[in-house]
C-alpha cells in the first residue's frame, strides 16, 4: 500500500467542542501509519448555514478549502459529516457546472486563489474502509472490542444525498457496521441509524431537535446496543451532550455511552480512555472502557 | 377543473367530485404539448384547415374554428394563472413543430405540458374555493324529465354512498383507453363518464374513432411523446430504412398520427419489425438536446424500455391513446339533456373528427372546459333548482348492494382480460367486418357473464375490488359503442381504416356516428358533419 | 422466476381481534423489466383482490403510488422488482411513513394537502390587482429559477422521508416547502414578503432539520431541501430575520467573515438572545465542568484572513451589480 496522505480538515466542532474526536483522530492515524497534514488557511464550510445565507458566497468559501488542498496536492480528509456534506455539495456542483466554475474562479482570482476542479473530499470513515481497508485494519487491532454491543449511527450527512457523497448507500450503508466488526465488536441493527440526530434545529425549534435525539437513543438502545459510535461531532453533541435533556423529555433513562469513531478505532489499537479524552463525554464510558 | 374554476368565478357553488385526487388525473401524463397559432407569420385559420384536414374533414368546422380562434387567448390565461410556458432565448413563449401541424405551433413545458397544465389548474381550483369530493366515484348520474339533477357517488374511504344534488352536472372523466390490453392511458382511464351518460340518455358520437399512436412502449404501453419526434427523432424499420419516406414522403415521421400508426403496423406485419416494434431514433440529436428537451422521455425510456435513448433507439408500437368520440355536445359543452354538460376527451364536439393531432387535447380540454363551465353556470342562473328524486339514492344503493352480496360468480379481471384482448384483435389499427363482428359477440357474451361477476372483498373501506366491477360495467358499454360504431361504418376515415373498405366515401359517410342506449339496447343513427370553408378533400402528408 | 413479496396490510373492518397490521406473503411470477405496481396489481387480480392501493398513471407522472419499499418511499410503478430484490434479498411493501394508515398501502394524505393550502398554493397577483398581467416578460432564467420546484407529482415520498415531520406534526414539511418556492421564486408573484413571513413562522422552514431524506428519495430530483434553502436565502435577504433560524445563519455568517469559522459560543448568544441563553445556563455549567464550553475571547483566527475577507466583498459586490 502507497502511503496515504490527505490534507486535514477536522471542521470547527472537532476543534473546540469536540476537540477530543481530533485529538483522538491524529493519534490513530499515527499509529495506522495515515498522514494528517493541517490545512492552517481552511476556513469554515458554514455547516449548511452559509448556503441558507447566500448560495454564490457558499459555493466561494467551499472553492477556497478545495483550492487550499489542490496546492498541496491531496484530497480532503474530514472527520465531520456535516462537513463532508456540504463540501461534497459544493464539489459536485463545480465539478458539474462549467459556468459556476468559471464564475468562482472569477472571484477567487481577487484573492488570488484557483480551483481547478480536481480534489476529492473524503470522511475519516471511508478512509478506514477503503483506502486503508478493513484487512489492514484488523491486522493493527490488538484489544478486540468483543464485549462492545455497538449502535452505528451514521446520521444523515456522511450518507446524503447520494448523489454528491457517492460512497456508501444510503438505503443500505454498510461501512461503518464493517469497521465495528474489524475492530472485534458487534453491529447492532436498528432503523434510526442512517436518520437525524436534531443537530441543525437545536438553537432554532429546541423541542424538535431533543425530541429526536431522545427517539434516536432509544431506538439504538432497545435494539441491544450498550453504546453508540457516529462518524460525526454534531451527531455526538446531540447525542451525548444533550442525552440529559432527552432523558427528561422522553421521561427514560437511557445511560448510553457516545464514542467518536476515533474513539471506537482508538480503544481497539490500545490507546486509553484518557488519552482519547473520554472524560470530556457528558455520559460516561467508564463501566465499558474501564 | 377548468370549467369548475370558470362555474366558481361567476359566485357559484361548485363542487368537484373525482375517484382520485385532482392532480392525477390523466392530463398530467400528457407531455407534448398544446397548439395555438400564437406567431404572426402563423394564422388561427392555418390551424384550422391543420385541424380540419387531420380529422379527416369529420369534425364540425364551425367547432374547430372556434377552437383555434380562442386558442391564443387560452394560453395566455393559462400563464396568468401561473403557468410558466418554456421560452425561446428572447423571452418568448417557445413553439415546437407537431405531426400534421404546418406551422410550430405547439406551446409546451419542457415534456410535461400536461403536467403543468393540471397542477395550474388544481391551484386555482383551491383559489376560487372550489369544494373537492376527492376519492368519490360517480356510479349514478340523476335524469329526470331530461333534466339533470345531480349525481351519486360513492365515498371511497367509507364505502357510503352521497347524493349530490345540483342544477348542471359538467362530465370531465377523460378516455377510456383501458378497454384495450396496449394502451397509453392511466390505470383509471375506464370511460366512466361516457358509460354514466350513456346510461343516462346522452348521445355518444363517433366512438369507432379510436386514436392509436405510434409511439408507445411494448409491454407497458406507455407513451413517447411526439415532442420527441418534432424534436427530429427518426423512425426506422428492422433494416434501418426510415420507412417514414415512402408513406409520408413530404413531412415524414411527422405525418398525422393514424398515418404513421398505419405505417409502422404495415411494416410490423410484413415481417420489418424488430420484435413486433419498430425504432425510434433519437441517438442523431446528442445527449445535451436530449437532456434539455426531453429529459422525462429519457427517463421513461431508462426506467420503463431499459434503454438510454443518448445511446440506444427505443423500441416503439402503435397503443390505444385517445378518443375521437364521446358524449355528444354543442360548442358549449351542451349535451341533449338539460343542465348535463360534457368538456373534454370525455365529450366529443366535435373538433377531432377522425384523427386528432398532437397538441389538440388539452387545448379542446381547456377551451371546451372553459366554455362548459360558463355555459353551465349560466344555465343555472337562469333555472329554478330541481327536485332530486328520492328513490334514485335507494336504487344505486341496492345496486350497489347486489354486486356485494353476490357469491361463486368469476372475478371481473378475467372479463376484463377478455374484454381488452377482444378489442385489441377486432378493433385495432386495421379493422375488418368478420374480426369485428366477432368482437361484437365477444363483449354481449362479456355482459351476460358481468351480471353475475362476484368480489372477494366485502369490506366498506376502499374496496377497490368494488370500483373495478364499477369501472368494468362502464367500459364494457363503452366497447359495445365503439365496435357498433365500427362495423357500422363501411369506409376507412381517419383513424378508423377498414381493410375491407379501404376508401374514405364522403357520399355516403361525410357522417357523425351517434349511439344511444333505449330499454338497455343501444341503437344507431347519424348527423351531418358542419361545413363552412373547408371543402373535403384528399388527404396527404 | 418465482419471487415472495412481502406487504404490511391492515383493514380497519375487519374482526376486532385482526385490527392490528400484519405482514402477509405473495408469491409473484416476476420476469426482466416488472414493476412493484405491476406485481400489486397482478396479486390484486389473481391472489388477493382485497388488497388496497392507490395507482393510475403506471408512468411516474400522476404520484398515486408512492409506497415503502424495503424501507423508504418510492413510485411502485418505478422500482423494478429484480434488481430491488438483488439489493435487499427481499421485497417488503409497506404504506408511507409519517402518514395515518387507512387500509394496507393506503394512507390518510389529508395532511398533505393541508400542509400544501397552508402555503397559499397558487400565484397572487400584486396587490390591489384581480388578476396577473401579461406584462411581466419571463426569460429563460426565471423559468430555470423555478423548474425544480414545478417538477413536483406531490406523491408524499418527501413527506414520508421527512424527519422533522416525524417529530413535530405540525411541521409544513418539504413537500409544501417546494411548492412555496414555486411562488416566491416566480418573478410575476405579488405577496413574495408576506409568504416569506408566513414561513419564518414556528413550524415553518427554519423547523428544516437538514437530513436531506426529501431530496434523497424524491423520485422526480426536485430536491426539496434546494426549494428550502432558497427560501431562506430569499427571506435574509429581504431582511426577515426576526427568528432564531435567520439568526443562527446571520450570526454564523458573520462569525466567518470575522475569524473564518464557526464560533460557538457567540453563536449560542447571538441567536437565542440574552435571556433564553440564561436558560441554558445549567446545560452550559455542566459543559465548563467537561471543559466543553469553548472561549469566544480567545478563538482564534484562520491564516489567510484577507482572501476570506476579500471573497465576502466580491460577492457582495456582486450581488449589488444584480440589484
Amino acid at each position: 500500500m502507497s502511503q496515504l496522505k490527505y490534507a486535514y480538515y477536522p471542521g470547527c466542532a472537532s476543534q473546540e467542542i469536540t476537540k477530543e474526536s481530533s485529538k483522538t483522530t491524529r493519534l490513530v492515524a499515527s499509529a495506522l501509519g495515515i498522514e494528517l497534514h493541517d490545512m492552517p488557511k481552511a476556513n469554515c464550510c458554514g455547516a449548511g448555514l452559509l448556503t441558507d445565507y447566500d448560495y454564490d458566497l457558499y459555493i466561494a468559501l467551499n472553492a477556497r478549502i478545495f483550492a487550499e488542498a489542490e496546492q498541496m496536492g491531496m484530497d480532503i480528509m474530514t472527520i465531520c459529516s456535516t462537513c463532508l456534506m456540504v463540501m461534497s455539495t459544493a464539489n459536485r456542483d463545480l465539478q458539474n457546472d462549467k459556468r459556476l466554475l468559471e464564475k468562482t474562479n472569477d472571484i477567487l482570482s481577487k484573492a488570488g486563489l484557483h480551483y481547478s476542479g480536481n480534489v476529492k473530499v473524503k470522511q475519516f470513515l471511508w478512509v478506514l474502509a477503503e483506502d486503508y481497508g478493513l484487512d489492514n485494519l484488523k491486522k493493527k487491532v490488538v484489544k478486540p472490542l468483543s464485549w462492545l454491543k455497538v449502535a452505528p449511527f451514521y446520521g444523515c450527512h456522511s450518507l446524503r444525498p447520494s448523489s454528491a457523497l457517492g460512497f456508501d448507500d444510503p438505503q443500505k450503508p454498510w461501512s461503518l457496521e464493517a469497521v465495528i466488526k474489524a475492530l472485534g465488536a458487534e453491529a447492532v441493527e436498528y432503523k434510526g441509524k442512517t436518520k437525524c440526530c436534531g443537530f441543525q434545529v437545536d438553537l432554532v425549534a429546541e423541542e424538535t431537535a431533543v425530541q429526536m435525539t431522545g427517539t434516536r437513543l432509544l431506538d439504538a438502545k432497545g435494539h441491544g446496543g450498550n453504546c453508540l459510535v457516529t462518524p460525526c461531532p454534531f451527531c455526538h453533541i446531540n447525542l451525548d451532550n444533550y442525552q440529559g435533556l432527552a432523558e427528561k423529555k422522553v421521561h427514560q433513562k437511557i445511560d448510553l455511552p457516545i464514542f467518536h469513531l476515533s474513539q471506537l478505532v482508538g480503544l481497539a489499537l490500545g490507546l486509553s480512555a484518557v488519552e482519547m479524552g473520554m472524560t470530556r463525554h457528558l455520559v460516561s464510558a467508564e463501566k465499558l472502557v474501564g | 377543473m377548468r370549467a369548475a374554476i370558470e362555474a366558481a368565478k361567476s359566485g357559484l357553488n361548485v363542487a368537484l367530485v373525482t375517484k382520485v385526487y385532482p392532480v392525477r388525473s390523466h392530463s398530467v401524463a400528457a407531455q407534448g404539448g398544446i397548439n395555438a397559432a400564437l406567431n404572426p407569420a402563423d394564422s388561427w385559420e392555418n390551424h384550422a384547415f391543420d385541424t380540419v384536414k387531420g380529422s379527416d374533414y369529420l369534425g364540425d368546422q364551425d367547432a374547430i374554428e372556434l377552437l383555434c380562434r380562442e386558442a391564443p387567448e387560452d394560453i395566455l390565461a393559462l400563464e396568468r394563472m401561473g403557468a410558466v410556458w418554456s421560452r425561446d432565448f428572447d423571452g418568448n413563449i417557445a413553439q415546437r413543430p407537431f405531426g400534421g401541424a404546418g406551422y410550430p405551433r405547439t406551446c409546451y413545458l419542457a415534456d410535461r405540458t400536461g403536467h403543468g397544465i393540471l397542477h395550474v389548474l388544481y391551484e386555482q381550483v383551491i383559489r376560487h374555493g372550489v369544494i373537492i369530493y376527492d376519492e368519490w366515484h360517480v356510479v349514478k348520474l340523476v335524469v329526470k324529465d331530461n333534466a339533470a339533477r345531480g349525481v351519486i357517488a360513492i365515498e371511497l374511504k367509507t364505502g357510503r354512498l352521497h347524493r349530490l344534488h345540483s342544477k348542471a352536472a359538467v362530465i370531465a372523466t377523460g378516455g377510456y383507453g383501458r378497454v384495450y390490453k396496449t394502451t397509453t392511458n392511466a390505470l383509471s382511464s375506464t370511460g366512466d363518464g361516457m358509460g354514466l351518460a350513456l346510461s343516462a340518455g346522452a348521445a355518444l358520437m363517433d366512438m369507432e374513432f379510436v386514436q392509436f399512436h405510434p409511439t408507445t412502449l411494448p409491454r407497458t404501453g406507455i407513451l413517447i411523446t411526439e415532442g420527441a419526434r418534432g424534436e427530429g427523432g427518426y423512425l426506422l424499420n428492422s433494416k434501418g430504412e426510415r420507412f417514414m419516406e415512402k408513406y409520408a414522403p413530404k413531412v415524414k415521421e411527422l405525418a398525422s398520427r393514424d398515418v404513421v400508426s398505419r405505417a409502422e403496423q404495415t411494416e410490423i406485419d410484413a415481417g420489418r419489425g424488430v420484435d413486433g416494434c419498430v425504432l425510434l431514433d433519437l441517438r442523431h440529436l446528442g445527449a445535451e438536446k436530449i437532456n434539455e428537451r426531453l429529459p422525462q422521455i429519457r427517463d421513461i425510456a431508462i426506467n420503463f424500455a431499459g434503454v438510454d435513448p443518448i445511446e440506444k433507439p427505443i423500441p416503439v408500437r402503435p397503443g390505444a391513446h385517445y378518443s375521437m368520440g364521446g358524449i355528444m355536445t354543442d360548442v358549449n359543452g351542451m349535451t341533449a339533456i338539460a343542465g348535463l354538460y360534457a368538456a373534454g376527451e370525455s365529450a366529443c364536439v366535435s373538433v377531432h373528427g377522425a384523427n386528432r393531432l398532437g397538441g389538440n387535447s388539452l387545448l379542446d380540454a381547456v377551451v371546451f372546459g372553459r366554455r362548459a363551465g360558463a355555459a353551465a353556470s349560466e344555465f343555472c342562473f337562469q333555472t329554478a333548482f330541481p327536485e332530486f328524486p328520492d328513490s334514485s339514492l335507494k336504487d344505486a344503493a341496492h345496486e350497489v348492494a347486489d354486486i356485494l352480496k353476490r357469491d361463486g360468480g368469476e372475478p371481473a379481471f378475467i372479463i376484463r382480460g377478455e374484454m381488452t384482448a377482444a378489442m385489441e384483435n377486432s378493433c385495432g389499427v386495421f379493422r375488418d367486418k368478420e374480426r369485428l363482428t366477432k368482437g361484437l359477440e365477444n363483449i354481449r357474451e362479456l355482459k351476460e357473464r358481468y351480471k353475475k361477476v362476484s368480489l372477494s372483498d366485502k369490506s366498506d373501506c376502499f374496496n377497490t375490488e368494488l370500483l373495478a366491477v364499477v369501472e368494468l360495467g362502464n367500459m364494457l358499454d363503452v366497447a359495445k359503442a365503439i365496435l357498433i360504431g365500427a362495423v357500422n361504418r363501411e369506409e376507412s376515415r381517419g383513424a378508423h381504416s377498414r381493410t375491407d373498405f379501404p376508401r374514405r366515401d364522403d357520399e355516403k359517410w361525410l357522417k357523425h356516428t351517434l349511439i344511444n342506449k333505449t330499454n338497455g339496447e343501444l341503437k344507431i343513427s347519424c348527423k351531418d358533419v358542419t361545413i363552412t370553408k373547408y371543402k373535403p378533400a384528399e388527404r396527404k402528408y | 422466476m418465482k419471487i415472495k413479496i412481502k406487504i404490511k396490510r391492515f383493514n380497519p373492518n375487519e374482526g376486532e381481534e385482526s385490527r392490528e397490521p400484519y405482514f402477509q406473503l405473495y408469491n409473484v411470477e416476476a420476469g426482466e423489466g416488472m414493476t412493484v405496481l405491476d406485481a400489486l396489481l397482478k396479486i390484486a387480480d389473481e391472489d388477493d383482490p382485497t388488497l388496497s392501493f392507490r395507482r393510475s398513471c403506471r408512468s411516474a407522472i400522476c404520484g398515486s403510488c408512492a409506497v415503502s419499499i424495503n424501507g423508504h418511499a418510492k413510485l411502485a410503478c418505478k422500482t423494478q422488482i429484480l434488481p430491488e430484490r438483488h439489493k435487499f434479498g427481499e421485497i417488503l411493501v409497506e404504506p408511507l411513513a409519517n402518514h395515518a394508515v387507512m387500509k394496507d398501502l393506503i394512507v390518510d394524505f389529508s395532511p398533505f394537502w393541508n400542509k400544501m393550502s397552508r402555503v397559499t398554493p397558487y400565484l397572487t397577483p400584486p396587490p390591489g390587482r384581480q388578476e396577473q398581467a401579461d406584462d411581466v416578460k419571463i426569460t429563460p432564467a426565471d423559468e430555470a429559477a423555478i423548474d425544480r420546484a414545478q417538477t413536483c407529482i406531490m406523491c408524499g415520498a418527501c413527506n414520508s422521508e421527512c424527519n422533522a415531520l416525524e417529530i413535530d406534526p405540525e411541521y409544513i414539511a418539504p413537500a409544501a416547502l417546494a411548492k412555496a418556492w414555486r411562488f416566491v421564486g416566480d418573478v410575476r408573484e405579488g405577496e413574495k414578503q408576506k409568504r416569506l413571513e408566513r414561513l419564518s413562522m414556528e413550524h415553518g422552514m427554519w423547523d428544516c432539520v437538514r437530513c436531506v431524506h426529501c431530496t434523497e428519495y424524491c423520485p422526480k430530483d426536485v430536491r426539496p431541501l434546494k426549494e428550502i434553502e432558497l427560501l431562506r436565502s430569499a427571506a435574509i435577504g429581504r431582511g426577515i430575520t426576526d427568528n432564531h433560524g435567520a439568526k443562527h445563519v446571520e450570526s454564523m455568517t458573520q462569525s466567518v467573515k470575522r475569524v473564518g469559522r464557526l464560533d460557538e459560543a457567540a453563536m449560542t448568544f447571538k441567536t437565542l438572545g440574552f435571556l433564553r441563553s440564561l436558560g441554558m445556563i445549567p446545560f452550559g455549567l455542566k459543559m465548563e465542568l467537561h471543559g466543553k464550553m469553548p472561549m469566544p475571547l480567545i478563538f482564534s483566527q484562520i491564516e489567510g484572513m484577507d482572501e476570506v475577507k476579500t471573497i465576502f466583498d466580491e460577492i457582495e459586490e456582486k450581488k449589488k451589480e444584480k440589484e
